[in-house]
């Protein structure tokens, strides 16, 4: 079945077909899930995390206002009820040493070296997302995941663009620090 | 944004792939769904919302009503609509004892300024309560 764009289910939730809501949570389900995850880093709090950003989505849902975009409303409630949610539950401090040393560790009974290669380096992004703040990894994976503009984020987040620019760099420079001393860390481990 | 800079950004482009996307569990629609219906009633109909509103209308009704009866009462005539009411006021200002205030203030007030405070006093305080009960559902 075609999906038939937000405001229409929303309409028809609102009209008292709750069931309608189910064509919205299809929709959105994963791009929540995945920002939930590169904010808090685990599989299980995402999904609780998502499912609760559902659930705040169905109880404001009079409140939402059909001209905006439905997508920018709702990431703004998954960023906010993550990065409240890790604030809250900060974890310790990851160590270089933490981080399996190259793309072997990640080869298993299915998969092959380009494969093992990929999961590697979305390990390594992820790890490197968790040792940058709260704000700033939900920042990155905005920008480079769900591909939005800075004027996305800043609906999204409230954060102004300028500011968001300024964050992004920041975010950027360290993430790429952490990357490249985990790479070097992986050659002197082959030498 | 620089040549270095822009290098910079390119090399954490070549590590993070957006396709590459974590996705939501199996199962995970249904348990939304399960959630919501347990948690949630449905929409309140709009028919009840109008009753909520019909308080505040009538309210409004009347306060419009006295005010523009009050600018339409003549001043020194008095027919049959009005009389009873002026009369009523007359009586009222007769049989409520005067406060002196010209203790308390410096300028010369109306004796039954006291009175319309504690006449506000009241409304506020029912006002609060009436508040209260149209707003428990949140």
């Amino acid at each position: 079945m075609d999906y038939k764009g937000d405001i229409y289910y929303i309409e028809q939730v609102l009209e008292g077909k709750i069931n309608a809501f189910s064509y919205i949570v299809d929709q959105h389900k994963n791009k929540a899930f995945n920002l939930a995850f590169r904010i808090c880093g685990n599989h299980e709090e995402a999904e609780e995390l998502a499912q609760d950003s559902f659930l705040k989505a169905y109880r404001a849902l009079r409140s939402f206002k059909m001209k905006s975009s439905f997508a920018t409303w709702f990431y703004r409630i998954v960023y906010n009820t993550t990065i409240s949610h890790v604030r809250l539950k900060r974890k310790g401090v990851l160590s270089l040493e933490d981080f399996p040393a190259d793309a072997t560790d990640f080869i298993g009974a299915n998969t092959n070296e380009e494969e093992a290669e990929k999961e590697y380096r979305n390990s390594l992004v992820n790890f490197a997302l968790q040792k940058i703040t709260d704000e700033e990894r939900g920042l990155i994976s905005l920008y480079y995941y769900e591909e939005m503009s800075t004027d996305e984020i800043a609906d999204v987040t409230g954060i102004s663009k300028s500011n968001i620019k300024v964050k992004l760099f920041r975010a950027r420079q360290k993430m790429q620090e952490i990357i490249e001393k985990t790479e070097k860390k992986k050659l002197i481990y082959h030498e | 944004m620089n040549n270095q800079e822009k290098y910079k950004e390119d090399l954490l482009r070549q590590y993070i792939d957006p396709e590459m996307t974590e996705d939501a569990p199996i199962g995970f629609t249904s348990k939304v769904m399960t959630q919501i219906q347990l948690e949630s009633r449905p929409f309140p109909a709009i028919h009840k919302l109008r009753e909520k509103s019909l308080v505040p209308l009538i309210s409004a009704s009347v306060t419009v009503l006295l005010i523009a009866f009050a600018f339409l009462i003549p001043g020194n005539e008095s027919d049959s609509l009005t009389s009873p009411f002026l009369n009523l006021f007359n009586s009222l200002k007769l049989s409520v004892p005067a406060i002196d205030l010209s203790s308390i203030f410096r300028v010369a007030l109306p004796s039954v300024l006291m009175y319309v405070f504690l006449g506000i006093f009241i409304l506020t305080v029912f006002d609060r309560a009436l508040y209260r009960i149209f707003h428990r559902e949140k």
